[in-house]
């Protein structure tokens, strides 16, 4: 096949993500200066109003703030749980190998409300765990675990956390055995191996789990909202509740702009910092 | 860390990956009226309860429906644009794979409001499911293009001209070498999708149309106000469906595909 | 049979030197011909151009007279063994072999029957069902062999196809393929940068360098009389020797080894340089009558035959290559003797 009429293969992906995702982007920005509507989706005018009053008020502020460190904080976590498991899962020998792999896959086989659900089950007031520690003598109160920030990153650290282990898992895979090997008969000692052999190798994974895992908790709406039960709300739920709660959708837009740009800086300061030099 | 701190680490890490998992379906078997785990008494009487329920019945359908149309869309794009992207972006790959995952990379909530702004603007509005769809399709594009151009890269182009030697015209040769060789990332792609699909909550959220709830959306609904264990019914029974279908695919289509 | 002719075949991809610069050749019917050459010398892209999968620039490419330029490498007629063979993994040996015959609509009858006959000729036909990653590296190179030549096509080619087997098995190989073309009669192009393979295998040695053919004849033509000194340096070790027509006999050459008679004439008092293989010289005891003394400088043993750097009196250094028929050691004297019809000569200064 030539070159030319390749191109023709390409032809509908070009025109599904011009249309419905290119376009899309550039109206929302624009609609994000728009006037409220009077039983429109925006008015005639163009104003600044919807970000000033995102910026003016702490409300805003603070939330957006507060979603920012949930996923910090979520992506972190994430980090430091998956980091060992993904070593272990890339063994090509380990007991039970398939298993443990389904177990990984198996939260993105159940769908994010089901699980979110299932944290409810656990977390709540009357949840399995506060249940178990008041039946053990372990406390007297429930603990806060619910309608919390620390339970909406419990739950997130769950949601996102496969995101996180196979990226990882497959650039632990891609390591050649006898580079590691190679270290330990210069005399590395085991931990020197992993700090200064494996570690740097894994990071194209673990460079773009984190920024998956970042960008999925900051947009995640499902998980916060459940788990929030709207007593702790962050931007993305305040987003949807402008949307169709409110219908203020000029200032819904600014507000997902606001954190999609606030956001986007965020990962790309993340990957500067990180930046691979080298290649395989 | 010694072998056995990562192992016992690790066991860890899965229990809490099942943890909630189980903690649902353990809830969905409650004899009571209120959600407990574990369970007091055993019982599938929510189970029942959830098969006369017409509302998530319809919801159901309905995933399955949006699922169904939305893989096979985009199964067909995203090969047609993994077919292009291994073997003729050339030095454009790098961009062009960055374009056909970015449904992933950007924040579904704004893909989501700024489809929704567009689909007004043009005059489409959500009266139909078109938005959903095309939304859906968006959304589950970069798995099928990531599975299938992974097959894709080990496909040895040596085959395709091997083929040509061998007087194989272009159809023949996609269908008799190409196809079978990347039938693994095909399969893996389209279940992907599908899950994925069926998993969209946000997208479905702001671009359904009236009546045309999907299952998260009436599931999520639901738990808004009810805490009765019907939910917990509702999502065993979606979980033990996925579970039976990556198994079945896995079984009877995934053996052929491991012959090689 | 089919002839195959080259005229002045060119390849250039845009913004960069000829890959292949106006190739001109002819190979005869029935011919195992080789393109020998160093990696990106256009060896590789004149056998794709042969194949169809590369475009041509220029130039023709005719099959028996029939330009064959425009045809798509699926209607050529070619037969094709990849250097990693190329095996449909997903196909047993039978269906390989039987693809390409399945692609000319032939019958369930005379595939079975056609696939059967090769896999005898390859001797494989016991793993007929085997999958290709069941395969030992050399039943598979047998198998790539079989499905090029069990559609019969008008002529065979073979992309370095030795390349990935051990050394033991290349040279069964060698003489397997070889044994197998003149079976079968068909003409062969042969790609390699193995300047062994290329000798032992073929009726005719192309060497290429830089997209341009060096040199083209027979494998005794191409080692005993280089046209230049790249190509004798490619296909085997050599001593350059720059020397000067005598002018008073234009018909001699002074050397190390005294006067002797030119294989070609030349002008009196020009430069040359003479060519001489190391296994050209023969060595003898310090106290023979006859040759020129030299010292031993350095020695290498592999195997049956040594491999000496000598230096003569005047500090001029040769390579010399033989069986030694008495002992020497590094520092002895010898002495050097050669035959005058194994001297070639170069014009000028190589």
């Amino acid at each position: 096949m030539r070159q030319r009429t390749a191109i023709l293969l390409l032809l509908p992906a070009a025109i599904l993500l011009t249309v419905f995702l290119a376009v899309p982007y550039v109206t929302v920005i624009t609609s994000a200066f728009r006037t409220p509507g009077e039983g429109t989706p925006f008015g005639e005018g163009y104003t600044l109003g919807n970000f000033g009053r995102i910026f003016s008020q702490w409300y805003y502020i603070g939330q957006a703030l507060n979603t920012m460190l949930i996923g910090a904080i979520t992506t972190l976590v994430t980090l430091l749980i998956a980091l060992p498991v993904a070593f272990q899962l890339a063994r090509p020998k380990l007991f039970l190998r398939g298993l443990a792999y389904g177990i990984v896959l198996s939260p993105l086989l159940v769908g994010i409300v089901i699980r979110s659900y299932g944290w409810t089950i656990l977390l709540g007031n009357n949840g399995v765990i506060n249940r178990t520690l008041r039946d053990w003598g372990l406390i007297d109160h429930p603990l806060p675990l619910m309608y919390n920030t620390l339970g909406i990153i419990i739950a997130l650290t769950h949601v996102f956390l496969p995101f996180m282990i196979l990226p990882i898992m497959s650039a632990v895979q891609g390591i050649d055995p006898s580079v590691p090997a190679a270290a330990r008969s210069l005399g590395a000692k085991r931990f020197t191996v992993i700090r200064r052999v494996l570690l740097p190798l894994a990071m194209p994974g673990i460079q773009s789990g984190c920024i998956l895992v970042f960008v999925l908790s900051l947009s995640s709406y499902v998980t916060p909202a459940l788990i929030g039960g709207f007593r702790v709300k962050t931007t993305a739920v305040t987003v949807v509740d402008a949307m169709l709660d409110t219908f203020q959708w000029p200032f819904g837009a600014a507000l997902a702009l606001t954190l999609a740009v606030v956001g986007g800086g965020t990962v790309l300061i993340f990957a500067r910092l990180t930046r691979i030099k080298w290649k395989t | 860390m010694s072998r056995w701190t990562l192992n016992i680490f690790c066991l860890l890490v899965y229990i809490f990956l099942m943890a909630p998992i189980i903690v649902v379906i353990g809830a969905s078997l409650n004899a009571g009226a209120f959600l407990t785990f574990p369970p007091q008494g055993l019982s599938l009487r929510w189970y029942v309860t959830f098969f006369h329920n017409d509302v998530f019945l319809r919801a159901i359908g309905t995933s399955l429906w949006v699922a169904a149309i939305a893989t096979f869309f985009s199964v067909i794009i995203g090969t047609m644009a993994a077919l292009y992207y291994v073997h003729f972006a050339g030095k454009r790959k790098e961009w062009l794979r960055v374009a056909l995952i970015s449904p992933l990379l950007l924040p579904e909530i704004l893909t989501a409001v700024a489809l929704l702004f567009f689909l007004y603007g043009v005059g489409i509005g959500t009266k139909t499911m078109f938005g959903m769809l095309v939304g859906h399709v968006l959304m589950t594009l970069p798995f099928v293009f990531m599975n299938v151009s992974a097959s894709l890269e080990s496909y040895d182009t040596d085959w395709t001209m091997a083929a040509r030697s061998l007087g194989a015209k272009p159809w023949v040769r996609f269908r008799r070498i190409v196809l079978p060789l990347i039938k693994p990332g095909l399969i893996g792609g389209t279940l992907f999708s599908f899950v994925i699909s069926f998993d969209i909550y946000t997208i479905s959220l702001l671009l359904k149309s009236i009546g045309t709830a999907t299952l998260p959306i009436q599931l999520f609904d639901y738990l808004k106000t009810n805490y009765t264990p019907e939910a917990a019914a509702v999502s065993s029974v979606s979980i033990l469906a996925t579970l039976a279908v990556v198994i079945f695919v896995e079984k009877v289509v995934g053996l052929k595909v491991h012959k090689f | 049979m089919t002839e195959v002719r080259l005229d002045g075949l060119t390849k250039i991809y845009s913004g960069h030197k000829p890959a292949v610069d106006a190739i001109s050749l002819t190979i005869p019917s029935g011919q195992f011909v080789s393109l020998l050459g160093p990696s990106g010398c256009g060896k590789t892209t004149t056998l794709k151009m042969l194949a169809g999968f590369e475009d041509v620039s220029s130039g023709a490419i005719t099959f028996d007279g029939q330009d064959v330029v425009r045809v798509p490498a699926e209607d050529r007629d070619i037969g094709m063994v990849f250097q990693n063979y190329a095996l449909f993994p997903h196909m047993t040996v039978f269906q390989n072999l039987a693809f390409g015959l399945e692609m000319r609509k032939i019958g369930k009858a005379e595939i079975k029957r056609r696939v059967q006959a090769t896999l005898e000729m390859v001797q494989l036909d016991h793993l007929a069902d085997r999958y290709p990653a069941q395969l030992s590296g050399g039943q598979q190179q047998r198998v790539a062999i079989g499905r090029a030549l069990v559609i019969e096509p008008r002529i065979l080619l073979l992309d370095e196809p030795l390349a990935n087997l051990d050394a033991k098995l290349r040279e069964e190989m060698r003489v397997f393929i070889r044994a197998l073309q003149k079976r079968v009669g068909i003409t062969t192009v042969y790609v390699t940068h193995d300047q062994a393979e290329a000798m032992t295998m073929s009726d005719l040695v192309v060497v290429m360098f830089d997209g341009t053919i060096a040199q083209a004849g027979a494998p005794s033509e191409i080692y005993e009389q280089p046209r230049s000194a790249t190509v004798a340096g490619f296909v085997g070790q050599v001593n350059l020797i720059p020397a000067v027509v005598e002018a008073h006999r234009p018909d001699h050459v002074d050397t190390p080894f005294g006067e002797i008679p030119l294989p070609f004439p030349a002008q009196p008092g020009a430069k040359v340089t003479l060519v001489l293989r190391p296994e050209a010289v023969d060595l003898h005891r310090a106290d023979a009558g006859q040759g020129v003394p030299a010292k031993v400088i350095s020695l290498q043993y592999s195997g049956a035959i040594v491999d000496y750097v000598l230096e003569f009196a005047d500090g001029t250094r040769m390579d010399v290559k033989t069986i030694p028929r008495h002992r020497v050691m590094v520092g002895d004297e010898v002495r050097l003797s050669v035959d005058p019809s194994r001297f070639w000569m170069l014009d000028g200064e190589g």
